[in-house]
């Protein structure tokens, strides 16, 4: 029988879900001592992972290569795609924020404003529904830096604690959507292996219930 | 000129064995519509863009291929086949009596996302059953279509009932906008943003009947598990029609493999009673997709039930080529003639032509690159005509790659 193929999210949310797979007693030597492998094996569960950034996890999900992933919310509402999300993992919890600097009234006047992110799909999307026009710049890395520069107004952001906002004067003026990691899989998987996959999620619904 | 020596993005070229493969999956699929006593028609490759946007047509403009005519007038470059012959049975055909059973082979062409890997022109052969209606038409087309999938090769075929999702969404009492938003998300199978757009929506029985329908799929069991969750008595009827088809379908098809989908929404808006797709074992899109439409063709003029289905026939032939050796016609006989001798040559490869052999004739100077050619290109044969007369020899590529005639 082939093995499921699972994807996950390199990282801190690699880590939550070794630790979960470990709950249910699945073999995860490979994954503690990965070296140069990039498909890993659970020798026990008829499972196999690939390790991947969280935006190629779901082209591999959407592309069938892999038939279940592990991705943070995030990602899945800024790059979309067809496939089934399954079950809420929930750990990872975090939330998009629009954010901006302390004592400054947003909304005030009525400027086109402009907002930083790395997310610009969610940042459109969320001012749509509001029916405001906003100017939307890509940043790639810091983007708290964005509205001390004045490049933006505001910025939307994954916040988690809200200590790198404090530390620059900046404040969370809206939550967006909260986060969390969730299960995927792929929508042909989900029909030809359908009792298989059914019972994982059952099981993984056990451990995190 | 940048764009000289590329084919524009989600087109390309077929050579040779692609060319041959969807040539034969083309004779497949016409032999299993003629041979149920379809006729084939042909419609024009561009038409006016209203014969595409009227209601229920549910292509986006923005992803049709657009002209402007000489009068000023919007075009439409032929995004689907079945509007056009809608408008044809409504007009040309307007006296001919029903039922009528058309089929056609001919490409759509769509404005896809870039980067998808998804083709902008898709070579399209289907059936449509005009005035077909009620159980025994459904039955006819179903196993038209099963057997369509069975000659082009190993898969399944899933079947389900828009009139399930029609009913929910109707519960649901939501505006246009977000019922168009609902259909897009379930019909892309972007569940992630559905379940939001749901969340949002609010709660109540259809939503969460809504949120279940996607996942609702696989043998006869699928039923009992609907009927937990849909009280409505549309939906319920809708259920008892699709067990009752399912049932039977399954006893004329034993040797195929049918599911239920209750979460089928076919791209077009016009379908409104059983829809089904068919999956080729190994490809992840759906090579043959179809349904009920018995409102689109009022939209034309002409009120008549109708049911038909598109076989994506660039998809099956991508998984011809996968799983047999497609040929090529290759020649068997090269010939070479001296100059001044070309009539006896064209006469030769008549004769040899009459004789059903594969023959091409050379325009090389000398012998030797006619030989070379031959041997290149793997034509077992070569015939000499010259000053001393005919003579056949066969081209042998030995060990050492060195030709010997």
């Amino acid at each position: 029988m082939k093995k499921l193929r699972i994807a996950l999210t390199k990282g801190r949310l690699e880590d939550k879900t070794v630790a979960m797979f470990e709950q249910l007693g699945f073999d995860c030597e490979q994954l503690h001592n990965k070296g140069r492998k990039l498909i890993l094996d659970i020798p026990n569960a008829n499972m196999e992972v690939v390790l991947a950034k969280a935006a190629d996890v779901i082209t591999y999900i959407e592309n069938g290569v892999c038939d279940i992933g592990v991705v943070g919310k995030d990602t899945i509402m800024e790059y979309g795609g067809s496939f089934f999300e399954v079950l809420d993992l929930g750990f990872g919890r975090c939330k998009f924020a629009l954010a901006g600097k302390k004592g400054v009234d947003f909304y005030d006047g009525y400027n086109e404003r402009t907002i930083a992110t790395k997310y610009p799909n969610v940042t459109r999307r969320f001012f749509e529904a509001k029916g405001m026009d906003v100017r939307v710049v890509k940043i790639e890395g810091s983007v708290e830096l964005a509205p001390l520069l004045g490049l933006s107004d505001a910025i939307v952001d994954i916040v988690e604690t809200g200590s790198t906002l404090r530390e620059n004067g900046l404040e969370v003026l809206e939550d967006v959507a909260p986060i969390s990691a969730k299960l995927i899989v792929n929508t042909v998987s989900m029909k030809l292996r359908q009792q298989e996959i059914e019972d994982l999620i059952e099981q993984i619904t056990s451990v995190i219930a | 000129m940048k764009n000289k020596l590329i084919t524009p993005e989600g087109t390309r070229d077929y050579l040779f064995e692609e060319a041959a493969a969807r040539n034969l999956v083309a004779r497949k699929a016409a032999g299993v519509f003629a041979s149920r006593g379809f006729v084939e028609v042909q419609t024009p490759g561009i038409e006016f863009l209203d014969v595409f946007t009227g209601s229920g047509a549910g292509i986006p403009v923005e992803y049709m291929y657009k002209l402007v005519d000489t009068k000023g007038r919007l075009m439409a470059i032929r995004p689907d086949s079945t509007m056009p012959i809608a408008r044809l049975c409504a007009t040309r055909l307007q006296t001919e009596s029903l039922p009528l059973r058309l089929y056609y082979n001919q490409s759509v062409f769509s404005a896809e996302p870039v980067m998808r890997g998804r083709s902008d022109e898709v070579l399209q052969m289907g059936v449509e059953y005009i005035g077909g209606k009620g159980f025994a038409a459904d039955l006819d087309i179903l196993t038209a279509a099963v057997d369509t999938l069975q000659t082009l090769g190993t898969g399944r075929f899933e079947i389900g009932h828009i009139g399930i999702f029609n009913a929910l969404i109707q519960g649901m009492r939501i505006a246009e906008t977000q019922r168009e938003q609902v259909r897009t998300l379930i019909e892309t199978k972007n569940y992630p943003a559905l379940n939001d757009l749901l969340d949002r929506i609010g709660s109540g029985a259809f939503v969460d009947a809504m949120k279940q329908l996607p996942r609702l799929f696989g043998d006869e069991r699928v039923f009992a598990k609907a009927r937990a969750l849909f009280t409505d008595d549309g939906v319920i009827k809708e259920l008892d029609y699709l067990e009752k088809l399912y049932h039977i379908l399954l006893e004329i098809c034993p040797d195929a493999d049918i599911k239920v989908d209750l979460g089928l929404v076919n791209r077009n808006d016009y379908y409104s009673g059983i829809v089904f797709c068919g999956y080729l074992e190994g490809i992840g899109k759906a090579v043959l997709t179809g349904g009920r439409y018995d409102n689109l063709l009022a939209t034309f003029g002409r009120t008549a039930p109708a049911i038909g289905f598109g076989v994506n026939i660039d998809t099956a032939a991508l998984y011809l080529c996968s799983h047999e050796k497609v040929k090529v016609v290759k020649p068997q006989l090269f010939i070479h003639g001296e100059p001044g001798f070309e009539a006896e040559v064209f006469r030769r490869q008549r004769q040899k032509i009459a004789e059903g052999i594969v023959c091409e004739v050379s325009a090389f100077e000398t012998e030797g690159e006619a030989l070379s050619y031959a041997k290149q290109n793997g034509i077992g044969r070569i015939l000499y005509v010259g000053a001393n007369g005919c003579r056949e020899a066969s081209v042998v590529v030995n060990a050492e790659g060195k030709e010997q005639a």
